[in-house]
């Protein structure tokens, strides 16, 4: 582990800086890493940076029971991480003086635990050399690792597709969902108090994980996430049911792009993308 | 002594006959069980990890409706559905899914006979496969099992050259054998005997015993606290769980005259499952969801039903979105007792 | 009655402002100016309270057309509640286009109170868009899982 990392905490923990700092520690007997939560010094040393840091810690920064009990907490985020981060800031879920980014400089991560193949996500990322930090910590094996834009090609795929097409693939995507909601629990964007499916007085999204339940769930989650996802990938990871969900939130972080010239989590003084308005925003469509 | 084989070709001509008949076959693949479209296209690899989710699915659906209603001008008629009667095979299920059935079927047949799964049981034909995977994440010899367990299984596959050697496990099992044996010659038994003597069967890493005692005593231990920790209260252990069994029941309406009641998949670590109508809820913090969740596996589960609820197939921690390891877990509340 | 193509009648449903385009439906029909029967109005006090979701339930529930009409920009009885729907709108009918929900089944229009006219070409001029684009069929075969066998 980079010494600088285990200097850098140790000075947080120690001055009072911080109460807690969120990190990923390897999983004995595998190559797995899982998240930490260290609130001593002694503690820290077990915190690695290295290809197998797949998760976006920035999800805890949510959680009820961390901020209850840690007022000033350290993360350490790569640069997908840390436009979630910023995300949140820009919500107002977090204040930025409460929280301390320790930086990775990120060669790339593997798509899965088990693949070890380049996750692809981490093929066209710009924030490799993160753009928002406190601190700036190596990875510790800093091979480049490559890989080809799959998703993008199955985006530009279905896009070519007419309209009875595209529904009856995503039709069957969706019809594997399980409703564990996972993608939703591990999204750190997705933090309502109440979110939209739980609520039965009316039933505007059906619970039952049939085919038309299914639809309006992702597809609604897809939209709630329009103009705010980052991209992190975590959702697609975790689904059981190995269902695309990356492809919808890329395509939508793609005409946000395109029609605002707007990319979640950059900036942390730029307003959200839906909570505001422009007066000039494109009207063509409409007669 | 001879015992039943049947050669890959064999099993292929025969899956074609019964998807001609209208068997519904599942074979597991990529990330669950799928239906078989062509016996061509069966490819039986026991030396694969479990698939992320198991065949639960079949025998007690993740969605499912268990009343219809109509209103009238004057009343309101409750139909009841009309389960399909299909016989489903599950070909190759790994010893820790194929008792998956007979675990679950103590609770649906204790107080009350559960038409539903009892029905779906019934007419599901499991063939278990001798299993020849081990990773960090397995401990099903820690729960009563072992990769050649025949428990649940109607018919045991045990992979010999281009093909199987086939032991009849159940009288369901003897009634399909009698109705395909064209499909099947023989072999010597002490080949399959050799192969199962030499498969390599997981450590034991916790006395289960142990561990239910362990859990009896000490509800109120703070070490339930670390467990809540990093838990996101996905539900994603309990939905690929085999054993897994809490549902949930919601009223939908297809228009303003006709509706359902729907049987659901629930999970115990979704933060709404014990929220009461009047706002409280007794298990309101992570912890005390995990507390439930381990609980009900070894302790609650094995004092009523003497079966405990867990295979040791290790879908849930291989899943995890942040790796929680039930077999970590469980071999330390077992080293508990030894102190 | 067999629903083919020839006698097909869509059914759409509109989600209209009360402050303009109700109000300019109103205009229509005193001055006596026919149009479709096949719209089912839905009345809020601002397109800024359209959630998309409510398009979605409409097509759930059986609409073939959904039509959303407001204010024009600048006009909006609460100042900015056709802006926020307006960019909420972009968003919302690109991820429908990619789901294989197209324009020809979701349309937007801006009708003022007085645009009585104007609100009769929209709703003809949609009816008969639907009408050629025929039944919305894929959306109601998912409410055909779990329908009643008895």
């Amino acid at each position: 582990m980079d010494s600088s990392l285990r200097q850098i905490a140790n000075e947080l923990l120690n001055t009072g800086k911080v109460n807690a700092i969120i990190g990923y520690i390897p999983v004995d007997g595998t190559t797995r890493t899982k998240p930490f939560i260290a609130t001593k010094t002694d503690e820290v040393d077990k915190f690695v940076v290295n290809h197998n840091i797949l998760n976006n810690l920035s999800v805890y920064l949510t959680k009820d029971e961390v901020k209850k009990n840690f007022k000033k907490i350290g993360i350490i985020a790569k640069g997908c991480d840390i436009k979630s981060i910023i995300a949140l800031i820009q919500e107002n879920q977090i204040l930025r003086d409460d929280i301390v980014i320790i930086g990775v400089k990120c060669s790339g991560v593997y798509s899965d635990f088990d693949l070890q193949t380049l996750a692809d996500k981490c093929i066209s990322c710009e924030v490799r050399e993160p753009h928002l930090f406190d601190y700036l910590v190596e990875m510790g094996d800093s091979s480049e690792l490559r890989g080809e834009d799959r998703k993008l090609k199955v985006i530009r795929q279905i896009e070519a597709m007419n309209a009875e097409e595209r529904w009856d693939f995503f039709e069957n995507e969706f019809s594997r969902c399980i409703k564990c909601y996972a993608c939703r629990q591990v999204c750190p964007l997705c933090y309502c108090e109440r979110c939209i499916v739980d609520k039965t007085i009316p039933r505007w999204i059906e619970s039952s994980a049939h085919k038309r339940g299914n639809f309006a769930w992702n597809l609604v989650r897809a939209f709630h996430l329009s103009g705010r996802c980052v991209g992190c990938g975590e959702c697609e990871r975790v689904c059981p049911m190995d269902i695309p969900l990356s492809l919808l939130n890329r395509k939508m972080m793609m005409v946000t792009q395109e029609e605002f010239n707007y990319k979640s989590g950059m900036d942390i003084n730029v307003p959200t993308l839906i909570g505001s308005y422009d007066l000039k925003d494109n009207e063509e469509f409409i007669e | 002594m001879e015992e039943k084989f049947i050669s890959q070709v064999k099993l292929q001509e025969l899956c074609n006959e019964l998807i001609d008949n209208n068997f519904d076959i599942f074979i597991p693949k990529e990330y669950g069980y799928q239906k078989l479209v062509k016996g061509e296209n069966v490819t039986l690899d026991n030396s694969l990890k479990p698939t992320k989710s198991s065949f639960k699915d079949i025998i007690f659906p993740k969605a499912e409706p268990i009343i219809y209603y109509k209103k009238n001008k004057s009343d309101i008629e409750i139909i009841d559905p009309q389960i399909n009667k299909k016989t489903n095979i599950i070909l190759g299920a790994k010893p820790c899914d194929a008792k998956s059935v007979a675990i679950m079927s103590k609770v649906f047949n204790w107080d009350y006979k559960d038409e539903f799964f009892n029905i779906r049981a019934e007419n599901t034909l499991i063939f278990g496969i001798l299993c020849n995977f081990n990773d960090e994440f397995c401990f099903c010899t820690s729960v009563g099992l072992s990769p050649k367990s025949t428990e649940g299984s109607d018919l045991f596959l045990v992979p010999l050259n281009d093909g199987y050697g086939v032991r009849i496990i159940s009288p369901k099992g003897e009634d399909f054998y009698q109705k395909y044996n064209s499909y099947f010659t023989t072999v010597d038994n002490k080949l399959i005997e050799e192969i199962e003597s030499n498969v390599k069967e997981p450590d034991i890493v916790f006395d289960s015993e142990k561990v239910r005692n362990w859990i009896k005593e000490n509800f109120e231990d703070s070490y339930w606290n670390t467990l809540g920790e990093y838990c996101l209260g996905c539900g994603q252990c309990a939905f690929v769980c085999p054993v897994c069994h809490c549902f949930d029941i919601v009223d939908e309406d297809y228009c303003y005259t006709e509706g359902r009641r729907m049987k659901n998949w629930d999970a115990c670590q979704f933060e709404i499952f014990t929220l009461h109508a009047s706002g409280h809820n007794p298990r309101d913090d992570q912890s005390k969801r995990y507390r439930q969740r381990i609980s009900h596996k070894f302790k609650y589960y094995p004092e009523k039903f003497n079966e405990i609820l867990c295979t040791g197939c290790g879908r849930c921690s291989r899943g995890c979105p942040v790796s929680i390891d039930i077999k970590k877990i469980v071999t330390e509340i077992g080293s508990f007792s030894e102190v | 009655m067999e629903m083919n193509k020839d006698n097909f009648e869509p059914k759409i449903v509109a989600f209209v402002c009360n402050w303009c385009t109700y109000t300019g439906a109103d205009l229509a029909g005193t001055s006596r100016m026919k149009y479709k029967p096949n719209v089912r109005m839905i009345k809020l006090p601002c397109t800024g309270r359209i959630d998309p979701l409510f398009i979605l339930k409409a097509f759930e529930r059986g609409a073939d057309g959904v039509l959303v009409s407001g204010c024009h920009p600048g006009d909006c009885h609460y100042n900015a509640g056709n802006f926020h729907a307006r960019r909420r709108w972009i968003m919302f009918r690109k991820l429908l286009d990619f789901l294989g929900i197209d324009d020809s089944r979701i349309h937007f229009s801006w009708v003022s109170a007085s645009e009585g006219k104007k609100f009769v070409d929209v709703v003809n001029g949609f009816t008969d868009k639907v009408k050629t684009r025929g039944p919305f069929t894929r959306f109601k075969k998912l409410n055909e899982e779990f329908i009643i066998n008895g």
